[in-house]
């Protein structure tokens, strides 16, 4: 019964961690900018996957870039985990897609921990911490928390803080996410699809991989003691766009006996072998955002021959969720099939 | 009294990077919590485990202080180098697990850095089966290395010194840093509570006690692979 439930139940806490979240509009991820260009596979990744995207020709894509709050609210100048994902468009009217996002490990190794994590992770009302407490924590040696944004008056961050205090699993997500700043373009941040997927070479080796998408524009975050902007990635991208593609590198670590294959709040290593299995080319960005971004809905599940999911239980129950959430906000599965 | 008052509040904000709380943090606070809280100095080098890829490319940094501080003592170290050139390429070729080597002097330490490929221990044992003189005449240079001398019969002996002069490799997964615990009480405390906000405070502590340390285990342009795999794939012959 609890199993049944659980990717309604999924969405459902999603939802309950943004008070202000908009029905009709996504859960999470909610404010986004679609973007169309294409992929082509390396030299080399046909070695590695016989999937149809890493052959070698270009494949037409679509992106959505995104910031990770539920809250209509935009606030792009907040540290906050930004999303990028992508739809490869293949023949015969298939798609596979893969969703990353900046932060290299999530919260979670469970669906059932999540549930709790959203839970603690609930935004609390927050204010500046009184000084006399900043100096006692000065005087710890203990980084004072930072004041809320100007107009912030509630906040996810303590709630995760907490939770990674008394979850070990959470705390390198927890680390990561205060120390991401905001990037100055959705085309200069590294995003990870942080779960391991497994590939099949054309001699039938399989690997289990995970891939993260690299910016050739480099990586950029903004000042983070200028007061933030609310509203310029869109406009930097519409802009960048103007003048020529925005590129990404398509980057593969190779996992190794030892690795927590299964684990997404664990990163590997980042010694780990690193193929380079494309460049993505983002081109344009369609005037219809209606069907190229709000109805798209993106599946981390979407596989195709030669992916396969691996047995990461967030992995299986996001694929279950996003789909859930497809239907209660009525998202088109593909761009073309207008479902 | 208000606990917000905006003034105060910016005055604290701004008092977190200014130079009297620099020097009040290094010269005051953290003596006091080293003292209050003493942690273990970590060992050099990278941590033993086992995926391969672990174990493939990793980084030596020996810092060995110079007896000599003055540029005769320098220029003696370089001379150390120089004069043994074709010692240390034929051993350096006949390991067969180095990557990249080089010395380096840097106030008046002489640094030998290095990636290798495989355990540490071998690294070094093997190194002194072929180049024992080249260490000898380095090793009477540095402080405290007298009593390795002659390195080849004192291989295990030596094999520790070095280790113990290899800095220190800040982990790659930050919160390990939390982990180390703090001497009297159990680093093996299984399920926290934690506290993530002490982390800049459990890295001050272990810079303090390992001044010198690698941050994280480095970069490599080609994860993954070793000097066997690279030369056989270029072509290069063995
Ligand atoms: C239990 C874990 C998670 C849950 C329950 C969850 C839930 C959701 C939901 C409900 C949506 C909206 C889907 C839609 O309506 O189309 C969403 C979007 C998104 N999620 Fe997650 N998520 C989880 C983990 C992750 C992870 C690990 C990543 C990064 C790899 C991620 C990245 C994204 C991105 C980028 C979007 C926006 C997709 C788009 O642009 O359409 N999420 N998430």
């Amino acid at each position: 019964m609890d199993e049944q439930d659980m990717p309604q139940r999924l969405v459902d806490a999603v939802i309950a961690d943004f008070p202000d979240h908009a029905p009709g509009t996504r859960p999470a991820h909610t404010i986004g900018l679609g973007v169309t260009g294409y992929f082509r596979g390396s030299p080399i990744a046909r070695d590695y996957c016989i999937a149809e995207h890493f052959q070698g020709h270009n494949v037409p894509v679509t992106v959505r870039f995104s910031n990770s709050s539920g809250s209509p609210v935009q606030h792009d100048g907040w540290s906050d985990a930004r999303g990028m994902a992508t739809r490869f468009h293949l023949q015969d009217d298939q798609a596979t897609d893969l969703i990353a996002m900046t932060l290299r490990e999530f919260f979670s190794p469970t669906p059932e921990d999540f549930l709790e994590f959203s839970k603690e992770a609930r935004p609390r009302p927050v204010k500046p911490d009184p000084w006399w407490r900043k100096i006692l924590d000065m005087l710890q040696l203990k980084p004072p928390n930072p004041d809320p944004y100007p107009g912030q008056n509630e906040s996810g961050a303590p709630g995760s803080l907490d939770y990674a205090n008394h979850h070990r699993s959470a705390q390198l997500a927890a680390l990561d996410a205060a120390m991401l700043g905001a990037p100055v373009s959705y085309a200069r941040a590294t995003y990870n699809a942080v779960h391991t997927f497994i590939i099949t070479a054309p001699d039938k080796t399989k690997r289990y991989v995970r891939f993260f998408w690299q910016p050739v524009a480099g990586v950029e975050v903004t000042d983070p003691t200028a007061p933030p902007v609310d509203d310029y990635l869109q406009g930097e991208l519409r802009e960048r766009l103007r003048d020529w593609p925005a590129e990404f590198l398509l980057l593969m670590a190779v996992g190794e006996g030892g690795d927590p294959l299964l684990d997404p709040t664990q990163a590997w290593p980042l010694h780990r072998s690193r193929v380079v299995m494309g460049m993505l080319k983002l081109i344009e960005i369609p005037a219809d955002q209606e069907t190229f971004c709000e109805k798209m809905s993106y599946n981390p599940g979407r596989m195709t021959r030669g992916l396969e999911m691996s047995d990461d239980p967030v992995l299986a129950a996001r694929a279950q969720a996003y789909e859930v959430s497809r239907k209660m906000r009525g998202g088109s599965p593909c761009p073309f099939s207008k479902g | 009294m208000s606990g917000n008052s905006s003034w105060m509040n910016s005055l604290v904000n701004r008092m977190a990077t200014s130079k009297f709380f620099n020097y009040l943090a290094g010269h005051v606070l953290v003596p006091y919590w080293a003292w209050r809280t003493p942690v273990y100095a970590q060992h050099g080098g990278p941590r033993a485990t086992i995926p391969p890829g672990d174990n493939m490319q990793r980084m030596m940094n020996l810092i060995l202080p110079l007896k000599d501080k003055t540029a005769v003592g320098r220029a003696k170290a370089a001379l150390a180098i120089a004069s043994n050139l074709d010692e240390i390429y034929a051993g350096l070729d006949n390991v067969g697990t180095v990557h990249f080597a080089r010395f380096v002097i840097i106030e008046n330490n002489m640094c030998m850095i290095s990636s290798y490929d495989g355990d540490f221990s071998n690294y070094i044992r093997d190194f002194v089966a072929q180049l024992g003189t080249v260490f000898d005449s380095v090793v009477a240079l540095i402080e405290g290395g007298d009593d390795m001398i002659p390195t080849k019969e004192n291989i295990d002996a030596f094999i520790n010194w070095v280790h113990d002069r290899d800095v220190y490799q800040i982990p790659d997964t930050a919160t390990d840093l939390l982990r180390y615990g703090t001497i009297g009480h159990s680093a093996a405390k299984a399920d926290g509570p934690d506290d993530l906000r002490l982390m800049p405070r459990a890295l001050i502590l272990q810079l303090h006690k390992n001044p010198n340390s690698l941050l994280g285990s480095g970069y490599r342009g080609y994860p993954g692979l070793s000097v066997a795999q690279i030369r056989h794939k270029m072509g290069l012959g063995w």
